[in-house]
């Protein structure tokens, strides 16, 4: 277990600046996200760690130790990839236990070791298999398996649950949830899904260009958005964005009038709401009143989509609500969730 | 519909016919290494088969003999020497940043245009004045030279094609680059590299240039061993081949046993 830090880390590629300069310090026994959207650095990132790219400049340390020429063997790190990288030409055994190998543990104790993580995985019945007899499931687990056999100072996790199917997916996120908290080493795991990121991190870093947006926990990172890029980024369905303007305390467009608890300097501004904190209401007390565009019921509620103007509003409702496509309906925001960026730095105003 | 049936038939004739041209020159030399000497010149297929042939050219004075055995040194060391070798500088090719890369790969591969003629003749000056001439050495010298550029190409293509994953999970869980080679790009790559090899004992073994020139007494091979028929009482073809099927044969089942790999591994170099 250790604590991690990247210090202003840079990385280029001939001309092109993928990470222009990062700075991260990841706790003892942590796990973090970097969430981003694709070609946003958090692979990148992830990979300088590894030590399997070169870091431009600046320094990484893991438990205070500067890594930056070691290469990865050194580093004590354990990695789940992708596409797993499994040994296609070993058995899962053989797979799991070669960390042990290359460490030189003996044969008797290796292969108890390994019986004892296949067990864990619930592999235990493939173990003389090879990785090409086995589905994404298993294969997912075996590559968990080979990374857990031995205590490493970290676990970096690089999108490992993309290649399974969503009801998997869910069942292995609970598994990762449950395998850190009884192990306790420190994580660093990429993913592009919000929902991963919501439900796994204690921290989750958001990712744009190369550069952290926003580093903070799920729910910080949820409830207070520090731009429009993570208000759009977090949630599903994601924050309803309006562009308009602040008259007398006022956020005010075409068919939206919405009070502002705060004051605020900027006038070109644009509100943020998520869909549960807007309710369905008569027409004569909302703060929307648009025609409805599209109604989708999704079993715990129904999600109401209004157009006002070029942009689309999404209101979620109770389950049983029911109205005619094109018939006017009226939406009011919650008060204390109203959320306003400046329209020109795209940042947060809220104070 | 018709049109098709015809141009079937026409496709069947046009094979038959090549195969027939191509295999005739090998079947006839086999039915002749059964022949004596008269019957040789017999174009009868009907002749009382006879295996002296084969026991004639291990005596003297054609000791075939020596002549295999030096075939088999110098196939077997330059496969030997020149695999391992082809292999890692394939594997660097294929996943190191070197500078200029690609033009010495090119140079690499550059050496292959050069005609075996241009450079005979250097390479014989070069070995009589080290004392080399007449060798398997020499000969090992020169069949690495000229496979092993051909081996790193043909070995490139299947590193190239086993993902970089497993390599990079292996470096994680604590192997060095050596160790990555060994415990999982060399078995991933086997196929490949077995058939590489076995191109490569082919080609050393067919080699017919060089060993003429090179060797005289001690260490010619068996194509060379052939011209050794041509004698002042005419040419004896049935010896000659008989000699020819000893030297046909391994390559024979060689070629068989690799036929599926071989294509695979043409077409692995050539797409990457």
């Amino acid at each position: 277990m250790a604590h991690i830090e990247l210090i202003n880390i840079t990385k280029r590629y001939g001309d092109f600046l993928a990470i222009p300069q990062q700075n991260l310090s990841i706790a003892d026994g942590e796990f973090l996200v970097l969430l981003g959207p694709s070609g946003c650095g958090k692979t990148t990132t992830m990979r300088m760690i590894a030590g399997l790219e070169e870091i431009t400049s600046g320094e990484l340390r893991i438990g205070g130790e500067c890594v930056n020429d070691k290469p990865p063997k050194d580093r004590d790190i354990a990695m789940v990839f992708q596409n797993y990288g499994l040994y296609p030409h070993m058995t899962v055994a053989e797979n799991i236990g070669y960390p042990l190998k290359l460490r030189g543990v003996e044969k008797n104790e290796r292969a108890r070791q390994v019986e004892e993580v296949c067990r864990k995985v619930e592999l235990d019945k493939h173990m003389h298999r090879r990785p090409a007899e086995l589905s994404g499931g298993q294969r997912q687990r075996v590559a968990l398996a080979r990374a857990i056999i031995r205590r490493p100072k970290l676990f970096l996790m690089d999108e490992p649950l993309s290649n399974l199917d969503a009801k998997l997916r869910v069942t292995m996120r609970a598994e990762l949830k449950h395998l850190h908290h009884e192990l306790g080493v420190t994580t660093v795991y990429v993913t592009h899904d919000q929902m991963e990121a919501m439900t796994l991190a204690d921290r989750i870093a958001v990712l744009n260009h190369g550069e952290i947006v926003q580093l903070d926990t799920p729910e910080k990172i949820y409830s207070e958005p520090a731009d429009m890029f993570v208000a759009d980024f977090i949630g599903s369905p994601s924050m309803n964005l309006i562009p308009g303007r602040i008259i007398n305390g006022l956020f005010e467009c075409d068919g939206v009038r919405v009070p502002i608890p705060f004051q605020t300097s900027v006038s070109e501004v644009v509100l943020g709401i998520r869909p549960e904190d807007l309710t369905i209401v008569s027409e004569a007390d909302a703060h929307i009143r648009a025609p409805l565009y599209a109604l989708e019921l999704t079993g715990e509620s129904t999600l109401a989509t209004v157009r006002i103007g070029p942009t689309m509003v999404c209101a979620r409702g109770p389950s049983d609500f029911r109205t005619e496509i094109d018939a006017p309906i009226g939406l009011k925001a919650r008060g204390d969730r109203i959320h306003l960026f400046d329209a020109q730095t795209r940042k947060r105003l809220n104070p | 519909m018709k049109q098709t049936k015809l141009m079937w038939l026409l496709e069947q004739l046009t094979l038959v016919l090549v195969c027939i041209i191509a295999l005739f020159p090998i079947v006839w030399m086999f039915l002749t290494a059964f022949k004596n000497g008269r019957d040789a010149y017999d174009l009868s297929l009907i002749f009382t088969p006879t295996l002296d042939n084969f026991f004639t050219v291990f005596r003297a004075p054609w000791n075939l003999g020596s002549m295999l055995m030096n075939s088999v040194i110098v196939a077997v060391s330059t496969v030997m020497i020149s695999v391992p070798a082809a292999a890692l500088a394939a594997y660097s090719f294929s996943r190191f940043q070197l500078r200029a890369k690609k033009t010495m790969f090119f140079a690499v591969i550059a050496t292959q245009f050069i005609p075996a003629v241009v450079i005979v003749l250097p390479f014989f000056i070069m070995f009589r004045n080290i004392g080399l001439l007449d060798t398997t050495y020499a000969l090992i010298v020169v069949n690495v030279a000229i496979v092993t550029p051909f081996v790193i190409w043909m070995i490139k293509g299947f590193i190239d094609a086993i993902p970089l994953d497993s390599e990079e999970a292996a470096m994680m869980d604590g192997a060095s680059r050596l160790r990555v080679i060994r415990d999982i790009v060399l078995p991933m790559a086997a196929p490949g590299i077995l058939t590489s090899a076995i191109f490569c004992f082919i080609l050393t073994w067919n080699e017919f240039l060089f060993a003429l020139i090179l060797t005289r007494r001690e260490a010619v091979t068996l194509p060379v061993g052939l011209v050794s028929f041509r004698t002042e009482r005419g040419d004896l073809w049935e010896l000659m081949s008989a000699a020819g099927v000893m030297i046909t044969v391994p390559i024979f089942i060689m070629a068989m046993l690799i036929q599926k790999h071989f294509t695979r591994g043409m077409t692995a170099g050539a797409v990457k």
